[in-house]
């Protein structure tokens, strides 16, 4: 077992490994969107060990987690947000989700500035409760009534990353880099977006895989 | 040149344009028959109907349209545009690109047209073209960073790095300030120089511009990474041994950040206590570390394998983590390692006494993990396996783990409708966990039970899929499902159903490739330019995945069947029965199509009139005209369809065994015998001792020597390339020899009966020495499968006899009953 950076050869496997294990799925593209999107956020775990079949296997994914930032913001802070986790039954107790999770957090506040990190969880996923509350720290913001498919409620949750900031200015001060590393220049691009300029509505669009990747950015997820 | 319209109708041109883009296709093309009542002959009215027609799903009406648009105006660029986008929407790019071509010398200045070119040219990874038309784009808008980007992506792809270096630097030299910090398109701008340059191995020039340009870039995992690797590189290894160690403390978990550490500190493969104390050191500044307590295990032996792996096991145990089997089977590749692992098990489970109450700790873990141990493949004691699995069982009965591991254990005892009873007994044990639910599918599937599958599955699906489970599964490029289900199809002879879902996985990658198409614009957007690359990479070789591969070849072997046997409709009157049978099973599969047609039309009456569709576009969902798969089935051309699946296989994957060995049989029933030799050439590079390699050389030199029609200069080519058999030799005996040789294993004793079948021989014999397989010492009953299934193909008077020899010597294996 091995957490790195997913790569976009991964993909076929995480699409298997989350089809094997979870009721939200996404088609290939939905995935290459985040791949290309945020490359930095989205991490597995692989078992390299595994004995090779052929000379064209492919690692095999035992867990991934799949991240990106809210591309508009309502409230107008940058904030990541986990679109799946998941981890193969057979490789539980091992830490991976969290460790797959602390890797996201990281680069959600090095590359992107996320201030905070949001999640949607099954209010009935007692094992993917713990694991963000207890072992995270994320808290529950809201209940969000027949979020899934299903019509199963989730709780929309959040995990403040000031400490991860603080850890890494602190780290950079060390280094001894003049002070230089607190000025975080100008904001631009989309991380500076008037909130009020961003619709607040979710649009819903078909699923469909015939979809722009235009579609795919105001993918409503309670659809999946 | 555009016909001139009228101001009135020159509007009304504007809204057919925008009703295209809104998806209002019924409004679109009414609007233009407005204006086609007035001006028949409007060149580019036309075209645009002829696109919406198109997106309407009417292909054929809109390519005649499109061909008569531009008969009444050749010098208009929207005709020639559409042209090309009809032919790009039919996937027949070429075409496409032409009509691009046209369009854009009536009008060089368009963006638009120049833009489609260029996806279409990087698409179909022209990329001289794509250069070309990126530099165009870049005069026509120098001022846009964007398009100095793609030109540099443009001759990265074509392979000149000096060139793609030099336009990032021409650009950064127009820039009169340095960008901010927080600029993501320039932060990615400059780890991409920076890639480009250490590509061209010039390591020291990479550390320089990183440690100048790329100080505070926002990817701090790739500066990390690229720093180390060029400092390694340049043998400043003390250095690039602090850079490692920085990694393994924001990773410990990497195995790769270990080896370089060690090789950076001089530390060689036979100092193993030194190796060992690097990841000491860091199991314990990480206690929740399992790469630094588990990866010494791979290089130590004797008695410090023996304490490293008790105290990992210990540890594992006691914390009752399911995976530790799967963590350590791979050391059993090593005899020793595969002796002690289970001792220290045994030894672990002894220790633990009566008060091991818990269910998943200790004393379960420790039998959970010797049921597996004894369930895998280098180490199988089945009866043994069963024995732990048994006693865990007693410990937790509600556990999916060791319930699903007896489960296992009975599909290896080949008892496999047992299995999927077990597997789904596991299931119920906790309802809500899909990957549970996958593996009863899974099982179900291997007992060729499709339906009891699609039920399983179907409880974990969308249940608002209009069209069921199998749709959402399709909808949802559920690979694994599609495979098993059409494998099981195949089992039971059912080759519609079969082909339909093995047609359904080719199909999916077929989307997998398009699916690129967006983001050649996307990408530049986003400005994430490495990962871009890293995909087109990868879409290059997308079809050698092992999910391509496995349905392509099982889809192939089902059209060598049907290629191998034309006259079944009872046309040469011996099988009667069969024939029969055949079409009794076509009259119930055109009922069961009718009935699908029925509930169809039913649903559609149902649906409310002012929901029309479920969205205010006019999108066509394309319907399946062939749900059971008897197109396919009724295929005049099997081994041209074969073809299809099997070109791209031999393209990305010349090294796989398999393939080459498709190959080879696909091309010799086509009669194409220089690229069956080809075929088997490579399959005897790959493994001259392969079984299969023997009997397509003799079923090769067999088909030669009969061939008749040959040209000459063909027959020139096989003679000088092909000299494993020579004409004179009596291949019989050739036959005889291999026979002899490997009288003892199985795989070579089915190669050698299956070349005597080629050649002829006495059917009595044949039969007879199928029949003995079942004396061999080594013989497992996946060889029985496999011979019962060859006399089934043959037609063989022995195929009862077999059976029953078959089953008296494995009674639990389902599937030869």
């Amino acid at each position: 077992m091995d957490i790195r950076l997913l790569t976009n050869a991964d993909l076929p496997l995480i699409q298997h490994a989350n089809l094997e294990n979870l009721p939200e799925n996404y088609f290939l593209k939905y995935y290459l969107y985040h791949s290309l999107s945020w490359p930095q956020l989205s991490f597995v775990a692989v078992d390299v060990s595994r004995p090779q079949k052929s000379p064209y296997d492919y690692p095999k994914i035992v867990g991934y987690v799949l991240a990106k930032m809210e591309e508009e913001p309502s409230d107008g802070i940058p904030h990541g947000h986990i679109t799946s986790l998941s981890v193969m039954r057979t490789h539980r107790r091992l830490g991976i989700a969290e460790k797959l999770m602390r890797q996201s957090q990281l680069a959600m506040v090095e590359t992107y500035q996320a201030k905070y990190v949001s999640l949607h969880v099954r209010v009935s996923n007692v094992a993917a409760r713990h694991l963000y509350e207890d072992t995270l720290g994320f808290k529950n913001e809201k209940t969000e009534a027949k979020y899934y498919a299903d019509g199963e409620d989730a709780f929309s949750m959040r995990l403040d990353l000031d400490d991860i900031r603080k850890q890494i200015n602190e780290a950079q001060e060390q280094e001894g880099q003049n002070g230089e590393a607190a000025d975080e220049g100008e904001a631009v691009g989309e991380v500076g977006r008037d909130p009020k300029a961003a619709s607040e509505r979710q649009v819903k669009v078909a699923v469909g895989r015939s979809l722009g990747v235009g579609d795919l950015v105001e993918k409503d997820e309670s659809k999946h | 040149m555009p016909q001139p319209l009228n101001s009135k109708e020159q509007a009304l041109f504007r809204l057919v344009v925008r009703s295209y883009e809104d998806k209002q296709y019924k409004k679109g093309v009414k609007t233009a028959d407005q204006i086609l009542k007035k001006f028949p002959k409007h060149g580019d009215t036309m075209a645009m109907k002829a696109l919406i027609l198109n997106a309407q799903g009417r292909t054929e009406e809109a390519f005649a349209l499109g061909k008569e648009a531009l008969t009444a105006d050749m010098k208009s660029h929207v005709c020639w545009h559409v042209y090309g986008l009809l032919y790009r929407a039919a996937k027949n790019f070429e075409e496409a690109s032409k009509a691009y071509k046209f369009a854009l010398k009536l009008e060089p200045e368009s963006a638009q047209i120049q833009r489609d070119l260029a996806v279409l040219q990087v698409q179909m990874r022209d990329y001289p073209g794509y250069i070309q038309s990126r530099r165009a784009m870049l005069q026509a808008r120098p001022q846009i960073r964007q398009n100095w980007t793609a030109l540099s992506i443009a001759y990265h792809l074509d392979g000149n790095l000096t060139e793609a270096e030099k336009v990032l630097s021409a650009y950064e030299g127009t820039l009169k300030q340095t960008p901010s910090r927080l600029d993501l398109e320039h932060s990615e701008s400059v780890m991409y120089k920076n890639s480009l340059i250490a590509e061209q191995g010039e390591y020291q020039k990479a550390l320089d511009h990183l440690e100048d340009a790329a100080k505070y870039n926002l990817d701090r995992l790739a500066v990390m990474e690229a720093r180390a690797e060029y400092l390694q590189k340049l043998g400043r290894n003390e250095e690039a041994a602090k850079a490692y160690r920085a990694l393994l403390d924001r990773n410990p978990d990497h195995q790769a950040y270990y080896e370089k550490l060690t090789q950076a500190l001089g530390i060689s493969d036979d100092d193993v206590k030194a190796r060992k104390a690097i990841y000491d050191e860091y199991a314990a500044k990480f206690p929740r570390c399992d790469a630094a307590r588990r990866l010494p295990l791979d290089f130590l032996s004797g008695d410090e394998f023996e304490e490293a792996a008790e105290s990992y096991l210990t540890l594992m145990l006691n914390k009752g983590v399911p995976s530790t089997f799967a963590n350590l089977k791979h050391l059993y590749s090593d005899d020793f390692k595969k002796e002690v692992l289970p001792e220290l098990a045994e030894n672990y489970l002894e220790s633990q006494g009566a008060d091991a109450s818990s269910k998943d700790k200790g004393e379960a873990a420790a039998l959970y993990f010797l049921a597996q141990h004894y369930n895998y493949r280098l180490s199988r004691d089945l009866d043994q396996a069963d024995e732990y699995v048994n006693k865990a069982i007693e410990k937790d009965p509600k556990s999916v783990d060791y319930n699903m591991t007896k489960a296992r254990i009975l599909k290896h005892r080949g008892d496999i409708k047992k299995a999927a009873e077990a597997m789904d007994y596991a299931r119920t044990l906790d309802l809500r966990d899909r990957y549970i639910n996958s593996k009863a599918a899974k099982y179900h599937l291997r007992n060729n039970d499709n339906e009891k599958a699609l039920k399983t599955v179907g409880l974990f699906t969308r249940a608002d899929t209009v069209g069921g489970p199998l749709v959402d599964l399709l909808d949802m490029q559920c690979v694994w499902f599609l495979t098993e289900d059409g494998e099981a199809y195949a089992r039971r002879g059912n080759t519609g159903l079969a082909l339909k879902r093995l047609q359904a996985v080719a199909n999916i990658f077929d989307v997998w490739q398009e699916d690129q198409f967006d983001f050649h614009t996307f990408s530049l957007r986003k400005g994430q330019i490495r990962a871009y690359v890293d995909m087109i990479r990868w879409e290059d070789h997308i079809r050698d995945h092992p999910f391509y591969s496995r349905a392509a070849l099982a889809a192939i072997n089902i059209y060598l069947d049907l290629a191998a046997k034309p006259a079944e409709n009872g046309v040469n009157g011996e099988d009667t029965d069969e024939a029969l049978a055949k079409k009794k099973a076509a009259k119930k599969a055109k009922k069961e199509q009718q009935r699908l047609e029925r509930e169809a039309a039913e649903k559609q009456a149902k649906q409310d009139p002012n929901k029309a569709s479920s969205s205010q576009t006019d999108e066509v969902k394309k319907k399946d005209d062939d749900p059971l798969g008897l197109k396919l089935a009724a295929t005049e051309d099997p081994l041209g369809d074969a073809v299809k699946l099997l070109a791209p296989l031999l393209q990305v994957c010349p090294k796989s065994l398999e393939a080459q060995h498709a190959g080879f049989e696909v091309y010799l029933l086509r009669g194409k015998y220089i690229l069956a030799l080809r075929c088997l050439r490579a399959a005897i590079e790959i493994d001259p001792s392969s079984p299969k390699v023997h009997e397509q050389t003799i079923a090769f030199r067999h088909a030669l020597n009969h061939a008749t029609d040959l040209p000459a200069k063909v027959l020139e080519v096989l003679k000088e390339e092909f000299k494993a058999i020579e004409p004179s030799e009596d291949l019989k005996k050739v036959n005889d020899a291999f026979q002899a040789k490997h009288k003892s294993s199985p795989p070579h004793q089915l190669a050698a009966l299956r070349a005597q079948h080629i050649l002829g021989e006495d059917k009595a014999r044949t039969n007879k020495e199928v029949l003995a397989l079942l004396e061999l010492p080594e013989i497992e009953f996946a060889h029985a499968l496999e011979a019962l299934e060859l006399l089934q193909k043959w037609r063989s008077s022995e195929i009862e006899t077999f059976r029953k020899a078959a089953i008296a010597k494995w009674p639990q294996v389902t599937r030869l009953e």
